[in-house]
């Protein structure tokens, strides 16, 4: 079997991992599976599941080659950008790919679960809800990982406390003030150059826009920003697989919230 | 050569990498030991390198660098000497799959153990007045709570437990892991070996249960493979307290 990517509607993880795949133009085949269905968890032909089976971002897109599991969507474009022998991803020099992985690693650390527990709860929690008890039963029963089938629970059961979404709220009003920050000196792209952190910026901040405007009220460079790399051709040719009219509102459970320290 | 600096406490979990990788690039360094369970981390000639007061932390020349893993992928990219990361991009996701895996999941339970069975009780020894400015002294709100709880010894029992099933269940998917290549990730000893060694070095002497012979025999090789590297032993010689002394210990158990 060749390789496949299988993936969820442009947002999240599938995003940053579809414009990666855009942009360097390697002929990976696509296919798109119903995350709120499970069907990440009854992938055909895979003889190493260790990646899915403890990934750690959640429901995000998986790359299948040579029947391993490839999972989490910054280490994917960088596996893509090297692949295709370097295409302009990733900063050549290492202090600016320092700098680069430090950027990535705040925002899947603090904004991916931040945004992915606001994002489900307005637009795929009441889905969730209303799977009844025995599919939910055969569909959590699927999941291998403990913490992400327990994230799915707590979707289904309700069982968020306002805490934690009050801790969300913050944290993505802290990604915007950042970006704020980065974007201060006039650079066109977070780290001067378009590069995989643009991607996974905005493939998790588009879809707060919709949900929490707010954050941005006081953002002009960072809504500016995402404007620029929405028009990008590869952001655009991702957003164009889209089955639904607003794939940013698509959201599946996410990457765990840091449990500790 | 511009001088690297690196701030580090023992040869152990994150400030054990930088220290190991820069051990096997053969990049001379100058030691900045800082004594975590003095809170050196947070008393400003510190903070003035790191604002955020987290260790380790390296400057080359007029870079400062912060995080132990990203560290570590700059000291392999940005000096000569062995290569620390595989050429294969499969191989090298792999790497960076681990040590993510172990940065973000497993290490912070291993992390819970350790604070609360060594951190946590050698630091209840001092004065509860100093322990509470000293806590107050930390720039970053979840580092605060974590310390809080660390020294309150105010772990609950679900979190224990849960820190318990994924230690558990990481050491076999490591050996399993190791049952399939040489080394972590690949089959070339890499940055991927160097950050999971730092956290499992002594997994055979403080959890057996988990990890000997009999029952880890994947990972008892690797563990004697990377114990026997030049680079370990010169890292080792760096610590000042007597989490060195394991090492030998460990070292007897292996042979």
């Amino acid at each position: 079997m060749g390789p496949v990517l299988y993936h969820g509607e442009p947002n999240g993880a599938s995003l940053t991992v579809l414009a990666a795949l855009a942009e360097i133009g390697l002929a990976i085949p696509c296919q798109p599976i119903d995350l709120l269905a499970g069907a990440r968890h009854a992938l055909p032909g895979i003889a190493e599941p260790l990646a899915i089976d403890l990934g750690i971002e959640g429901e995000g897109p998986v790359l299948v080659i040579g029947g391993e599991a490839m999972t989490e969507s910054v280490f994917l474009a960088q596996y893509l950008d090297e692949l295709a022998g370097g295409c302009g991803l990733q900063p050549d020099d290492a202090y600016a790919h320092w700098e680069m992985l430090m950027w990535c690693r705040q925002i899947t650390e603090r904004l991916s679960p931040a945004a992915a527990l606001l994002g489900n709860l307005a637009n795929s929690q009441a889905a969730i809800a209303a799977i009844p008890a025995d599919e939910l039963a055969a569909l959590t029963g699927s999941i291998v990982s403990d913490d992400l089938r327990a994230r799915w629970q707590a979707l289904h059961d309700g069982a968020v406390d306002a805490a934690q979404v009050a801790d969300s709220e913050a944290k993505v009003d802290q990604a915007v003030g950042r970006c704020e920050d980065k974007l201060a000196d006039g650079r066109e792209f977070l780290m001067g150059a378009f590069s995989i952190a643009d991607l996974v910026t905005y493939s998790w901040l588009a879809g707060m826009e919709l949900i929490r405007p707010e954050s941005f009220a006081a953002a002009p460079l960072t809504t500016a920003w995402l404007a620029r790399v929405a028009a990008r051709p590869c952001v655009v040719s991702a957003l164009a697989l889209a089955k639904t009219a607003e794939p940013l509102r698509s959201w599946a459970p996410g990457p765990e919230i840091n449990r500790w320290g | 050569m511009t001088e690297v600096t690196l701030y580090h406490w023992e040869p152990n979990a994150n400030s054990g990498k930088p220290m190991l990788a820069l051990m096997e690039k053969g990049v001379p360094f100058a030691s900045h030991y800082i004594d975590m369970l003095q809170f050196d981390q947070h008393k400003p000639e510190y903070l003035a390198v790191n604002p955020q007061g987290t260790i380790p932390a390296m400057t080359h020349g007029s870079r400062v660098l912060t995080e132990s893993t990203a560290i570590m992928e700059y000291v392999n990219a940005a000096f000569p000497g062995p290569e620390l990361m595989p050429a294969d991009a499969q191989d090298r996701w792999r790497v960076r799959w681990w040590m993510k895996f172990m940065d973000q999941w497993l290490g912070p339970s291993f992390s819970m153990i350790g604070w609360s069975v060594f951190v946590g009780p050698r630091v209840r020894e001092r004065d509860p007045e100093e322990l509470a400015a000293a806590i107050e002294r930390i720039p970053l709100p979840e580092r605060r709570r974590a310390w809080k709880k660390a020294i309150s010894g105010d772990f609950s029992a679900e979190e224990m437990a849960e820190s318990r099933r994924r230690v558990a269940l990481g050491v076999a998917k490591l050996e399993e892991e190791l049952g399939k290549r040489d080394y972590v990730g690949s089959d070339q000893y890499s940055l991927a070996d160097i950050n999971i060694f730092n956290s499992t070095y002594s997994l055979p002497l403080s959890q057996p249960d988990l990890a000997s012979k009999e029952k880890t025999p994947n990972i008892m090789r690797w563990l004697k493979r990377v114990y026997e590297r030049e680079a370990v032993g010169k890292t080792w010689a760096m610590g000042k307290t007597d989490m060195a002394a394991r090492y030998s210990l460990v070292m007897e158990g292996i042979i």
